[in-house]
C-alpha cells in the first residue's frame, strides 16, 4: 500500500496592495504578493516546488513565469487552472493535493486580477455569427459577462422563496461593517439597507452593490506538510477537509439546480468529511461575487434551512463584528476587492492565526472557506494548529 | 401608421452559427416550428440541443415538435447595451422560460412584443413567437392569456 495522503498546512500568505486606479503590471503585483506570502513564511524562492495558477484573463502570469520570477529550482508540480475551477480557491486546492500526495513538498497559488480582465463592463465586440454554446445566448443579449446570469439568478430566488430584496441587502452591508476594520480594504464607508436598496440598477433587479468590486491586485499563499509547518515562521493552519462539487448536468445558464448548483453537493461532503460541525465554525468566508451566492452558501452549509434566509439572517448584525456567525471578516469582495475568492482563503489563516487586529474573531480555532458559484464550487474547512 | 419594414442587414443583432447538432433547432425555428431533442431511451426533453442525453447518456433522439407554451422561470431587463449589436436594441427583457413538456426545461429567450418596463412576473404563461433575425427566425416569447 503506498502513501498518498499527508496532512497539509497553510503557511504563507501574501498581498500586493489593492487599488482600484492605475494602470498596474500584472507581473509586479504578482511578485510583490509572491514575495509577501515566502516572507511571511520564512520561505525563498528555491524552496518552492509546486506552482498553481488560477487563470482567468490573459494577463496574469503563468505557474512556469512565477517559478522565472522567484527563482524555483524546477517545479515538482505546476498548472494552470482553468476559470471553470471554483474560483480563486481551485489554485489552492490543487496546491493541497500537490503536497498531500506527496508529489511536492511545498506548493505555492496565487491570484492575480486586474480591471482589464474580463467583461467587467462596458459593450464587447465579438462575430456577428455566433457558433458553440453562446449560439443559445448571444443572439437574445444575454452577454457581457455574467451580469445577465447573476440578475436572472437572483430574480428566481426571490420568486421562489419570495424572497425580499433586503436579504441581498444584508450580505452587502456586512461586508462594509467588515471592511472599515481592514486596512486592505477598498471600500472602507459603512452602508446601510437603504444604500443597498437605492443603488442603482446593472441589469434588474441586479444592483450595483450586489456585484463585488473590481480591483487591481495580487494574492498569494504557499502550503507544505504539516510536519514541515512546525519548523517555519508561522503558526500553522491545518486543512481539515475541502471539497469540491458541481451538482448534476452542471451549466452556467441551464443547471438542474438553478438556484443551489454545486453548493449542497460540496457541502454535504464537507460535512461528512470534517472532524468538527457547523457548531464548531468560528468564523466563514463565503464566496461573494455576488450577493446571492453568498445565500446559497449560507443555505447549502446548512446555517439554515433552505429559503430561510430571511428569518435566519434577522437584522444581519449575527454576520457582523460580535456576531455568532462571523462572516467574510475582511470584506470580501464586495468591500475589500474582488480577487476571486483567494482573499478570503488567506483573511481566514490570519483570522486563526489571530493576527487580525481590530477585526480579529477572539479565540477563533476553526474557519470555513467556501469558493465560487453555482456550478462551480468548493470548500475548505482551516483549524488552527 | 407603421414604417417600412427595415432590410435585414439592418439588424445588427447576433445571429446563431449553426452546427450539425443545432441545425435542426434552427431550422426548424425557420420554419416556425420549436423542436426540442427528446431521448429515445428515456424520454426525456433536452436544452440545449446536445450530443448525448444528459439525462441518460443515451446517444439516439426524436426531434420532438413542441407546443411553444410555458412560463416565464426568470427574467431580468437588460438597459444598457453590453455588446455593441444589442447598442439599438436597448432596453430588452433576457428571460429564462420552462415549456409545459417538462419541469426544468429551460429555453433563454428575449420577451418581445411587450413594454419593457411591463409588469413580468416568475409564473406568467408565454408563448413562443419565431423572429426574423437575417436570413433564419429564432424562437423568441411573448406574454399570452391562456394558461393552458
Amino acid at each position: 500500500m503506498t502513501s498518498l495522503t499527508r496532512d497539509v498546512a497553510i503557511v504563507g500568505v501574501g498581498f500586493s496592495p489593492f487599488a482600484r486606479a492605475g494602470e498596474p503590471n500584472p507581473r509586479a503585483l504578482t511578485l510583490t504578493a509572491v514575495r509577501d506570502a515566502l516572507a511571511d513564511a520564512g520561505l525563498r524562492g528555491k524552496d518552492i516546488e509546486g506552482i498553481f495558477e488560477y487563470k482567468f484573463g490573459p494577463e496574469s502570469p503563468g505557474a512556469q513565469d512565477v517559478a522565472r520570477m522567484i527563482g524555483s529550482p524546477d517545479l515538482a508540480a505546476f498548472a494552470d487552472i482553468m476559470p471553470t475551477n471554483p474560483s480563486g480557491l481551485g489554485g489552492a486546492l490543487a496546491a493541497v493535493m500537490a503536497v498531500a500526495s506527496g508529489t511536492c513538498e511545498t506548493a505555492l497559488t496565487f491570484r492575480c486580477l486586474t480591471r482589464a480582465s474580463g467583461s467587467t463592463g462596458g459593450v464587447a465586440g465579438g462575430p456577428r455569427e455566433v457558433g458553440g454554446r453562446g449560439q443559445y445566448l448571444t443572439p437574445y443579449g444575454a452577454l457581457g459577462g455574467i451580469l445577465v446570469e447573476m440578475a436572472l439568478k437572483k430574480q428566481r430566488w426571490m420568486a421562489e422563496y419570495g424572497r425580499p430584496e433586503s436579504d441581498f441587502g444584508h450580505i452587502a452591508v456586512n461586508a462594509r461593517r467588515w471592511a472599515a476594520l481592514n486596512p486592505r480594504a477598498c471600500l472602507r464607508e459603512p452602508i446601510t439597507m437603504d444604500d443597498y436598496l437605492g443603488s442603482r440598477a446593472i441589469a434588474a433587479p441586479l444592483r450595483l452593490l450586489d456585484c463585488d468590486y473590481p480591483v487591481n491586485g495580487a494574492v498569494a499563499t504557499i502550503v507544505t506538510t504539516a510536519e514541515r509547518a512546525r519548523d517555519l515562521r508561522q503558526q500553522p493552519v491545518l486543512i481539515d477537509a475541502m471539497t469540491y462539487g458541481t451538482g448534476p448536468a452542471p451549466d452556467w445558464t441551464f443547471h438542474p439546480d438553478y438556484l443551489y448548483g454545486g453548493t449542497l453537493g460540496c457541502a454535504n461532503r464537507l460535512w461528512q468529511r470534517a472532524s468538527v460541525t457547523l457548531d464548531d465554525v468560528d468564523l466563514a468566508q463565503l464566496y461573494d461575487g455576488f450577493t446571492s451566492v453568498t445565500i446559497s452558501w449560507i443555505e447549502a452549509l446548512g446555517a439554515c434551512g433552505r429559503g430561510e434566509f430571511a428569518d435566519w439572517v434577522g437584522d444581519g448584525s449575527r454576520l457582523g463584528p460580535g456576531g455568532d456567525f462571523p462572516m467574510n471578516t475582511g470584506g470580501g469582495q464586495l468591500a475589500e476587492g474582488r480577487l476571486h475568492g483567494i482573499s478570503l482563503l488567506n483573511e481566514a489563516v490570519q483570522q486563526l492565526r489571530g493576527t487580525c487586529a481590530e477585526r480579529q474573531v477572539p479565540d477563533a480555532q476553526v474557519a470555513l472557506v467556501a469558493s465560487g458559484l453555482y456550478q462551480q464550487c468548493a470548500t475548505m474547512l482551516l483549524t488552527a494548529a | 401608421m407603421t414604417g417600412l419594414p427595415l432590410p435585414d442587414t439592418s439588424d445588427p443583432r447576433p445571429v446563431p452559427l449553426p452546427d450539425e447538432v443545432s441545425r435542426f433547432y434552427w431550422e426548424g425555428a425557420t420554419a416556425e416550428r420549436l423542436l426540442v431533442q427528446r431521448c429515445r431511451s428515456c424520454r426525456q426533453f433536452q436544452y440545449p440541443p446536445d450530443v448525448c442525453c444528459v439525462h441518460c447518456q443515451g446517444d439516439d433522439f426524436d426531434l420532438t415538435a413542441v407546443s411553444g407554451r410555458g412560463h416565464l422561470y426568470s427574467f431580468t431587463l437588460v438597459d444598457r447595451p453590453l455588446h455593441e449589436g444589442f447598442i439599438d436594441a436597448v432596453p430588452y427583457v433576457v428571460a429564462l422560460v420552462e415549456l409545459v413538456e417538462q419541469p426544468g426545461l429551460l429555453l433563454l429567450t428575449n420577451i418581445v412584443e411587450t413594454q419593457p418596463n411591463s409588469e413580468l412576473r416568475c409564473g406568467m404563461p408565454v408563448e413562443v413567437v419565431f423572429e426574423k433575425r437575417g436570413d433564419i427566425r429564432v424562437p423568441q416569447f411573448r406574454r399570452t392569456e391562456a394558461d393552458s
